[in-house]
């Protein structure tokens, strides 16, 4: 007791003003840092002195610094990234097959295959007419050049995202190693008792990044480190080691597939833009290609069948009009031709008289028939059309869904870890005071000591 | 009272976006005139465009076909109208040669003018339309009517018809085959001609003869009734034809076309908002904070 544990007091809470007013500072600084949690200064009673039966309190001191986090909150962020990057990633990718099948304009397959059967039409007035049947020859090549020409886009679609896919298992290999440095350092950092506010917010910002990029599981260990696999299960991060993925090719599809510790795990992977890349080039393209294949292979095959049942102009019966598509129908958009070489080569009579025109009825009847999986050939491509602009808007409507999600739950994580200036403001005004007040307590603890050391000295006037 | 986010920005940020999108699509509907624009912006309907085109496209195709159909049709209609009017003659001829004051010089004079009309009507038999003979059945390549050593005329095109399809589900015949026009059982053009010449030409039965003739001009101008009944159905078909390709444009215009008036009250409508969110929001950006009252 006495005016030195005063002093004290006073330099004490100076200094915890101080620590108070440096938080405060941090947060200031860091209001726009993306991913920054605010941090709060906790300020405590300075353990008591007793003289006797009598307890003084000892002043105040900064306990300590707590970052104002919610870890629900920032997983389910993760959760919601991993759907929003991956729908939108999908979605980038079916809006680009999408304007590949420009019937909107009215200038896509329909016209062409429209334009083909409309030939055939016109030379059935004509059947001998040269001119009609090269107008045939040229409307079946232009057909037949925009399969070849809507199977290679599509096929450039998804080689473009193959090499995306490659990028990404890059990215998220270099994203896990440093995801487990972080986690060394948030551990060491929490085993001294320190506060890891920052490696924490650093390491969020990572994790958010991967989910991005694909799908992630979190788990964090009582040490404070983060373990974090895909939603299957596969390992990508426990303690301060990283699982690396690896990509190779795979030699039936010619894709790159992703693989961790040497299993294929391409087709587990549900989220991030991996996820949607993969989805897009595994699946929905493939079936947007097998579709178109599927009819290029119906057309052939019944013009075909068709052709040969006939007689051309010079009364020898008719030949191939079509390349034979494989068995399956598999490739037969991009290698669809026309095998016919002259004009005079079509069909058109079944009875061989050069003016008959009885099996070119029979080509023209095949629009109507169902040729492509029980389908007309018009029914089927407009079937595929509705395919492709339903999946189109499905994806765009759960993009939309996932990104009003990520910043719902953004705001609410604002709400708890955000910076406002006004709170700060008001710290600021508060610490401030109370150091002033501080000092100027110090101050006359000063002169009380100066007094009592000149007490009896005559000649000083305190 | 629950914390807030003190960073507005994403959201303030995310209504503008909002409206300037709205404001995108109203544009791209006034600029291309269609509300269907993309395959997503209504799958169903980019289906039924697409089925719609192709009824389009056919209907269209149609039309050209009736057209076609129709210009051969004219010619082989007034070819025959024709071969009526040398019959006429024919009749006319047989009348005057049958009569029993001619003279055998005058038969003579007669059967000349005969294988002149003869000659004429083979001429008719033989046309051609466009590089192909009208009336050699489906054998249009070659020439359907030839007159042998004797003076008998032989056909040597087919008896087959060929048709095309004129509209959906409907077809028509595209020729009579030759030898059901001249060389009809019930009364063949070539021989009643023929056997009128070498009745002139002997002076006996040209009365049988020309009963031949009457029984031949029948013939020919009830088979003729097909090219004026089928060119009648073209007719009606392409006035049939031009209402379906209207009908066709209105569905299209149904399916994809932009309701302009809708559309450009949407575009104001999302300028307006534009605007005043924009103002809110560099307003509200503006506001200031408490920091700002601070006094050192």
């Amino acid at each position: 007791m006495g005016l030195t544990s005063s002093l004290n007091i006073a330099v004490g809470a100076l200094d915890a003003d101080q620590g108070a007013i440096s938080v405060t500072s941090n947060n200031i600084a860091n209001v726009n840092t993306p991913g920054y949690t605010r941090e709060i200064a906790e300020l405590q009673e300075a353990d008591p002195i007793s003289y006797g039966n009598l307890v003084l309190g000892n002043g105040v001191q900064l306990g300590q610094v707590q970052s104002q986090r919610n870890s629900i909150l920032q997983l389910r962020l993760d959760q919601e990234s991993q759907q929003q990057s991956s729908s939108n990633a999908y979605l980038n990718a079916m809006q680009q097959v999408q304007t590949l099948f420009n019937e909107t304009s009215g200038t896509g397959l329909q016209s062409s295959i429209s334009a083909f059967f409309n030939s055939l039409q016109q030379l059935s007035t004509d059947p001998s007419n040269t001119a009609l049947r090269q107008g045939v020859m040229t409307a079946a090549q232009d057909m037949t050049q925009q399969f070849n020409q809507a199977s290679s886009n599509l096929t450039n679609i998804q080689a473009n995202l193959n090499l995306s896919v490659s990028q990404s298992v890059n990215q998220i290999n270099a994203l896990t190693a440093q995801i487990a440095q972080a986690n060394t350092e948030v551990t060491t950092a929490q085993g001294l008792g320190e506060n890891a506010g920052t490696f924490i917010d650093q390491r969020d910002q990572l994790v958010q990044q991967l989910s991005g990029l694909t799908d992630v599981s979190e788990i964090t260990t009582n040490d404070g480190s983060v373990t974090l696999t895909t939603s299957s299960g596969i390992p990508l991060v426990v303690e301060n080691q990283n699982f690396q993925l690896a990509t190779q090719t795979n030699t039936s599809t010619g894709m790159q597939d992703v693989y961790s510790q040497g299993t294929d795990i391409t087709s587990q992977i549900t989220g991030g833009t991996l996820g949607g890349d993969i989805a897009a080039r595994d699946q929905a393209i493939p079936s947007v290609l097998s579709s178109l294949d599927s009819i290029a292979a119906g057309i052939e095959n019944s013009f075909n069948s068709a052709q040969t049942a006939g007689y051309d102009l010079n009364g020898n019966p008719g030949t191939n009009f079509f390349a034979t598509p494989s068995a399956s129908g598999a490739g037969a958009a991009a290698g669809m031709a026309v095998a016919l070489t002259d004009p005079s080569q079509i069909a058109a009579s079944a009875t061989g008289a050069v003016g008959d025109n009885g099996n070119l009825n029979n080509m023209i009847a095949i629009q109507n028939q169902t040729v492509v999986n029980g389908q007309t050939p018009m029914n089927a491509y407009s079937n595929l059309i509705f395919q492709i602009g339903n999946d189109v808007s499905n994806a765009q409507s759960e993009n939309q869904g996932a990104q009003l999600a990520v910043q719902q739950i953004q705001n609410q994580i604002g709400s708890v870890s955000g910076v406002s200036l006004d709170e700060e403001a008001a710290n600021l005004a508060l610490y401030q005071r109370s150091y002033q007040a501080m000092a100027q307590v110090a101050s006359v603890v000063n002169d009380l000591m100066l007094a009592a050391i000149n007490l009896g000295d005559s000649s000083t006037q305190s | 009272m629950a914390r807030v986010n003190p960073d507005i920005t994403p959201d303030l940020l995310y209504s503008i976006e909002l409206s300037k999108q709205n404001q995108a699509t109203a544009s791209e509907e006034i600029a291309t005139g269609r509300k269907l624009n993309q395959l997503s912006d209504d799958p169903s309907a980019a289906a039924e465009l697409v089925q719609t085109n192709a009824q389009s496209s056919e209907n269209d195709q149609f039309i050209q076909n009736t057209d076609d159909i129709q210009s051969r049709f004219q010619v082989a209609d007034s070819t025959l109208n024709t071969a009526v009017q040398v019959m006429n003659s024919a009749i006319s001829l047989a009348i005057e040669g049958s009569s029993g004051t001619v003279s055998s010089a005058n038969q003579q004079a007669i059967a000349q003018q005969v294988l002149g009309l003869q000659q004429q009507m083979l001429s008719l038999a033989n046309t051609s339309y466009q590089g192909t003979y009208l009336f050699a059945g489906t054998d249009v390549t070659t020439q359907p009517f030839a007159q042998g050593s004797s003076g008998a005329v032989v056909y040597n095109g087919n008896n087959s018809t060929a048709s095309a399809q004129i509209a959906n589900g409907q077809s028509v015949n595209l020729n009579v085959p030759g030898s059901q026009l001249f060389q009809n059982g019930s009364g063949s053009v070539f021989q009643s001609l023929n056997d009128l010449y070498n009745a002139l030409q002997s002076g006996t039965g040209v009365s049988t003869a020309a009963t031949e003739v009457q029984q031949a001009f029948d013939q020919l101008n009830s088979q003729r009734v097909f090219y004026g009944n089928v060119l009648n159905q073209l007719q009606a078909n392409e006035t049939f034809l031009n209402q379906e390709s209207v009908n066709l444009t209105q569905e299209q215009t149904n399916i994809a076309g932009a309701d302009i008036t809708q559309a450009a009250t949407d575009l104001s409508q999302s300028e307006t908002a534009e605007q005043a969110v924009t103002a809110a929001t560099a307003q509200i950006l503006q506001m200031p904070t408490l920091m700002s009252y601070l006094q050192p």
